[in-house]
């Protein structure tokens, strides 16, 4: 049936059959002493089991995934598309999770990719020092997402008497004008000074609670805030922050954000937490509490 | 092994965001970290512009697929 072979089919979606051309995924770097590859996440589909590659005193979790499939052509198409992303995404995490579960590890990016075992073996080598200090840094400790909202609930319902919101817009032949002039642009002041009052309170409560959180980390990062595509129009992201505390504080950290919650001046502030995480944002380092 | 290894033990109070924001999370930390060795291929899919690309893709097919409640709320 399939009689015609196109010597130049631009296609790049051969079946994983391609004999022997495997690609070695890097997912993350232990010590030697790691009890063994984890058993309970499979990495990504179409590729070999996960097996851990001894490099010196520091091994690798890695996989074998076909050459093919993880090209740089073929990558770019599948991580553009944003269900394989996901997919990708949370195969590389599940695997980065369930390693340092047995034992600190430092989380790759995702795609980190070696032609082979040689190959990625002679990367880690040239980098022992890096990753020792890195798996130091995180031992015995876990990443924290804490997150500060605004939510716009707070902004309407604060807003002072409710037909300054039903000011008509100005604008050419707009109807008709129940008020003077003067007294809409003070209205419309008022309601801009309202708002950046808002804002100004919600940069507090967001430096209250960094402040609060710093007590409890080693270090922290922070992190790329994310627009109203991601928070949804209802809420505004002030701070988006990464910490690395140690793993015995976690109950500290719950206390902590319990207490900010319940406080009355965080009124419409939403604080969100998320974590423990693999240290992926303290690989290579982040500012050290304390030296704000 | 279970209890520490939940991803997310607390969520917000409402889950108004239109895409989980592990996800989001998620996508921040494997493709924004620092990278601490360089692979073979690496360097040309960690780039930003792909990363960009790739969030932008995400964010569209969300936004596309749940639409924003409020339509015309103003900015803050």
């Amino acid at each position: 049936m399939n009689s015609t072979p196109h010597i130049s089919a631009p296609r790049i979606s051969p079946p994983a059959k391609s004999v022997g051309s495997c690609a070695t995924y890097v997912f993350a770097v232990c010590r030697s002493d790691h009890p063994a590859s984890p058993s309970d996440a499979h990495g990504h589909a179409g590729g070999g089991p996960l097996r851990l590659l001894t490099v010196g005193s520091l091994c690798a979790v890695v996989q074998d995934v076909p050459a093919t499939e993880f090209s740089e052509t073929a990558l770019r198409e599948r991580l553009g598309d944003a269900a394989e992303l996901e997919r990708c995404a949370r195969a590389h995490h599940g695997v980065v999770t369930a390693t340092t579960a047995d034992g600190p590890a430092v989380p790759m990016p995702l795609a980190t990719l070696y032609l082979g075992d040689e190959r990625a073996r002679a990367a880690i080598e040239e980098n022992q020092e890096s990753f020792r200090l890195a798996l130091d840094r995180i031992t015995g400790r876990a990443e924290w997402a804490v997150k500060v909202y605004l939510t716009q609930s707070a902004t309407t319902a604060r807003s002072v008497a409710p037909d300054i919101r039903q000011t008509p817009a100005p604008g050419p032949g707009t109807g008709p004008r129940p008020v003077s002039g003067r007294a809409y642009l003070d209205r419309l002041r008022s309601r801009q000074n309202l708002r950046e009052q808002h804002r100004e309170s919600a940069v507090a409560a967001a430096e209250r609670v960094d402040r609060a959180v710093r007590e409890l980390a080693v270090a922290m990062v922070p992190r790329r805030p994310h627009g109203p595509e991601v928070t949804g129009k209802d809420r505004t992201q002030i701070m988006n922050m990464a910490y690395l505390i140690a793993e015995d504080r976690n109950e500290e950290l719950a206390a902590t954000i319990g207490r900010l919650r319940a406080s009355p001046d965080f009124d419409g502030i939403e604080i969100d937490v998320t974590g423990p995480w693999a240290p992926y944002s303290f690989t290579d380092g982040g500012d050290l509490a304390g030296h704000s | 092994m279970q209890g520490t290894r939940n991803p997310v033990p607390w969520q917000g109070p409402e889950a108004t965001a239109p895409i989980g924001v592990p996800l989001v999370d998620l996508l921040d930390r494997v493709l924004g970290t620092g990278v601490v060795i360089s692979g073979d291929l690496v360097i040309a899919i960690a780039d930003v512009p792909l990363v960009r690309l790739s969030l932008h893709a995400l964010l569209a097919s969300v936004s596309e697929r749940v639409p924003a409640p409020w339509a015309d709320s103003g900015p803050l």
